[in-house]
């Protein structure tokens, strides 16, 4: 009873409730459209920061991810007929799969080369999928066909259905975050974050816990792809396993706060927004601007605040509320 | 078909000398610094433009413009260790790979709205010249650049081993400790091996100029492939980078000869990943310290 | 009485370095056993070869009856060898109770549990009062009591200290031989690697030298003291007399 009177449930649930009707007040396209980028974003950088975050894990290959599970579940209803829900499960899995080998490889890496092993697996698939011209459309790809309007088929004609699909991948992420980081998992991953070594000393299994980790990362990840070619109803090797989705998604968690719950949301609001904001002043047609804006913003975080902004926020909460800065007790909450 | 496998490691053997300046340049930063730099690909970049607008504003030849665009580079680089890089050292991987990823990217995109992605070409009295011998081809420019290439590793080479900042170098990538310990300031060694690795930079990228298109971009498979000869031929290490290199241009051109013409990438990759399956401990760092 | 580690012939090369060549010794349940030699002797890297961060060369550990060469760190910290480090590796981001808690998961995955078991680990090295400081924030000395409750919250049955009293002033070396006395008294084995003499005495019963990686001598303390060649490694390499080293 006190938890459900407790300041942090009242923000949860007021801010659920405005995200809720959101779609009902906003009619406006262009809005939509840019409230499901950030929803769908934030999502992705959720599952990125599960390993990037917490296990610091620094993959600059979660485009592998993403492109296996929209390839997988367009291929599958292009192909057979298949529902993109059960091909977006089935993706999930494809990519869990695929995770174990990549994983195997990239994880004998630390640091900077685990990241470019991360870049290389993505480029390969990317390549591979190039040269696949017979099962998968080459590098022409292909459009989804529009059925009209089929919910059973993943295709809506409002824009709402799809907002609340992205909603709700994004609170699945967040539930599945919020329940890792408080169980042994969570202090697993940040132990070997921090040191891995002395995390084995421990008893850690680093191993097994990261392989753990990215498949559940790699799952969501996938998840996020089927979604997205679904909603532009197209798919082609560059969209799929295109660079800058790995780069967005570590991008958003490290500016919004690394190995934070709320960090790649606050990240996504902040850069989609921004360059919404310059899409609408600038035009579309100015290339670079937006990723110039984004880097800056990056080398910013990065020399004044590298724990990310969401600290900017829980400060200024904390300086509100006057309340005794909070103790950071493990279990707690 | 011997003639086409000849041809091909011929091919292969000209651009990795383009790939060693980088790779050599990574490995350097790495190894005193101990910094990956991602955005090595983009100095190239930026090398190949200085060569572009000095040959079409000034009528300057690239390979003379080498001369203009090193030191540039090597100015930059020292700012960029003394600005940048010296303030996320020691501060964990998350800032030191994600500082100079953006850095990579913001100058990918600054090119991008300054110079468009249009590709430009330089066509030098040299361009379409070419050896012919036993039914083999050899591009004057390609062999020029590879020559200057290995002339460049060659001096650096000299420079590491003769003179004091070179031993300090070295001594920082062995044992930071023992640099201390010579009397020599870290930062200004930080400083000059950044400095000397842009301006390698700098060097293939004006070397390129004569046979290969600038573009925003076009740094990126050169960065690419450094990472894979510098993460072969053991991190750090010079001559594993540059044979790595060589190898490695061999093997894109085998496969781009052999499998297809967009498969060169592939190969290379696939290269990285079965090196890293199969060295039993990876290349990065063992279990303890 | 049983034995709690056997080791045999064990020898680790770095390179053409010899770091540990040819060790044997044994230590039996409950005991407390220091190795000690001068710096080099490769002290530390048998404790990287017992807990499975090294693979050695030649030899074998047994460990409680299990052979335990091959296993990986977190396997033989799970069969009740639990180590600290000779610089203190404390995960810096987390405050203390997280990192004991940590260690605690080992053996029981539930918060709660671990919480309460974390608590006790913390209080019984003396950190209590900073069980919420972020581990980071610590001084030296109470990294290195962080590491102990961490490696205490693994509920070993066999504990490797590597240096854990470099740096003390008299009293708070008297502090931590209390507490290795405690662990002790509490049938806890225990290697401990130190370089002060004065605790060693106070804290073992049997002493394992070590030079150039190899034992050189092994005894009670009465006879380490007195043996010629242990005095004349330490001279040797130009250290400190072992009998004057617990003052410096
Ligand atoms: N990872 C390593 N690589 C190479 N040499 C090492 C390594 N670890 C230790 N050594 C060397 O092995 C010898 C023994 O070191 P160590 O076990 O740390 O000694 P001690 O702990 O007794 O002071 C030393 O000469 C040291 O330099
Ligand atoms: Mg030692």
């Amino acid at each position: 009873m006190q938890r459900l009177c407790s300041p942090a449930f009242i923000g949860l649930a007021a801010l659920a409730g405005v995200l809720i009707v959101l779609p009902l007040v906003v009619t406006s396209h262009f809005a939509i459209d840019i409230c499901i980028r950030i929803l769908l974003f934030a999502f992705i950088g959720v599952a990125w920061n599960l390993m990037g975050g917490y296990a610091k894990q620094l993959s600059l290959g979660h485009a592998a991810y993403f492109g296996l599970g929209a390839y997988t579940s367009t291929i599958m209803q292009i192909k057979f007929g298949i529902s993109p829900w059960i091909g977006m499960l089935a993706g999930g899995v494809v990519a869990m799969l695929a995770s174990l080998p990549i994983g195997a490889v990239c994880f004998r890496l630390r640091g900077p080369y685990f990241a470019i092993a991360t870049i290389a697996t993505a480029q390969v698939l990317m390549l591979l999928f190039l040269k696949f011209r017979d099962f998968a459309w080459g590098a022409e790809g292909t459009t989804i066909p529009n059925l009209g309007n089929t919910p059973l088929m993943m295709q809506f004609e409002a824009k709402a259905p799809y907002y609340y699909i992205a909603l709700a991948m994004l609170a699945l992420g967040l539930a599945i975050t919020y329940r890792i980081e408080r169980s042994w998992m969570g202090f697993y991953l940040v132990a070997i974050g921090e040191d891995e070594d002395a995390a084995e000393a421990v008893g850690v299994n680093a191993p097994q816990v990261k392989r753990n980790i990215y498949m559940i990362s790699a799952f969501l990840t996938a998840l996020a792809g089927t979604f997205y070619v679904q909603y532009i109803y197209f798919i082609d090797p560059n969209t799929a396993f295109n660079f800058n989705i790995s780069v967005e998604a570590a991008l958003v968690s490290i500016v919004g706060g690394i190995g934070t719950l709320w960090g790649p949301v606050i990240g996504t609001v902040l850069l989609e927004v921004t360059s919404a904001l310059l899409q609408s002043w600038l035009g579309s047609g100015l290339g670079g601007v937006q990723l110039t804006v984004y880097s800056l913003i990056l080398i910013s975080v990065i020399l004044w605040r590298p724990t990310g902004l969401l600290g900017v926020f829980t400060d200024a909460y904390k300086w509100i509320v006057r309340a005794p800065p909070a103790r950071e007790a493990a279990i707690d909450g | 078909m011997l003639e086409t496998v000849v041809q091909a490691v011929i091919n292969g053997l000209l651009i990795g000398g383009i790939y060693a300046l980088v790779s050599i340049g990574v490995t350097l930063i790495f190894g005193v610094v101990k910094i990956v730099n991602f955005a090595q690909g983009e100095f190239v970049m930026i090398g190949m433009y200085i060569s572009y607008f000095l040959a079409t504003y000034f009528g300057i030849d690239p390979l003379l413009s080498l001369a203009i665009s090193m030191p540039v580079l090597f100015v930059i680089g020292v700012g960029l260790q003394h600005f940048l890089i010296r303030r996320v050292l020691g501060l964990g991987d998350m800032p030191q790979i994600f500082l100079t990823f953006a850095l990579s990217l913001l100058l990918m995109n600054v090119a991008l709205l300054l110079f468009t992605a249009n590709y430009r070409t330089l066509h030098t009295s040299y361009s379409d010249l070419a050896l012919h011998f036993a039914g083999l081809y050899v591009p004057v420019a390609k062999l020029v650049a590879f020559i200057l290439a290995m002339v460049l590793s060659g001096i650096l080479r000299v420079f590491l081993h003769s003179t004091d900042m070179g031993k300090a170098m070295r001594a920082a990538a062995q044992k930071p400790e023992v640099a201390m310990l010579m009397g020599i300031n870290p930062d200004r060694v930080f400083c000059v091996a950044t400095g000397v690795s842009l301006a390698l930079a700098g060097a293939a990228g004006s070397l390129l100029m004569p046979f290969y298109p600038a573009s925003p971009t076009a740094g990126q498979v050169f960065v690419l492939m450094a990472f894979v000869a510098v993460v072969l031929g053991t991190l750090g290490n010079i001559k594993g980078a540059l044979i790595a290199s060589l190898m490695m241009g061999i093997a894109e051109s085998l496969g781009i000869q052999f499998v297809g013409a967009d498969s060169g990438l592939i190969v290379v990759f696939a290269m990285l990943l079965l090196t890293l399956a199969f060295r039993p401990n990876g290349v990065a760092g063992g279990s303890a310290r | 009485m049983a034995e709690a580690l056997v080791v045999r012939n064990l020898s680790k090369r770095f390179g053409g370095l010899r770091a540990v060549q040819n060790l044997s010794f044994s230590i039996n349940e409950g005991e407390t056993v220091a190795l000690i030699g001068p710096n080099g002797a490769g002290k530390t890297t048998s404790f990287h070869l017992i807990t499975g961060f090294h693979r050695p060369d030649e030899g074998s550990v047994t460990a409680f009856g299990r052979e335990i060469v091959g296993l990986r760190p977190h396997d033989i910290c799970a069969h009740g060898l639990a180590r600290t480090f000779q610089v203190a590796r404390p995960f810096g981001g987390m405050t203390v109770l997280a990192n004991v808690m940590t260690g605690a998961f080992l053996r029981d995955k539930r918060p709660e549990v671990a919480c309460a078991k974390a608590y006790e680990a913390i209080e019984f090295v003396g950190l209590s009062a900073k069980a919420h400081t972020p581990a980071r924030d610590l001084t030296t000395i109470d990294q290195r009591r962080l590491e102990m409750a961490r490696a205490l919250a693994t509920e070993p049955r066999l504990l490797l200290l590597d240096e854990v009293m470099a740096g003390l002033n008299p009293s708070e070396i008297d502090q931590a031989v209390a507490l290795v006395g405690k662990l002790s008294k509490r049938g806890l084995t225990i290697i401990i690697v130190e370089h002060v003499m004065r605790a060693i005495m106070a804290v073992a019963r049997h002493i394992v030298v070590l030079d150039h990686g190899q034992k050189i001598a092994e005894g009670g303390p009465k006879e380490i003291v007195k043996n010629q060649e242990v005095v004349r490694a330490y001279l040797g390499s130009g250290y400190v007399h072992v009998a004057t080293a617990g003052e410096t």
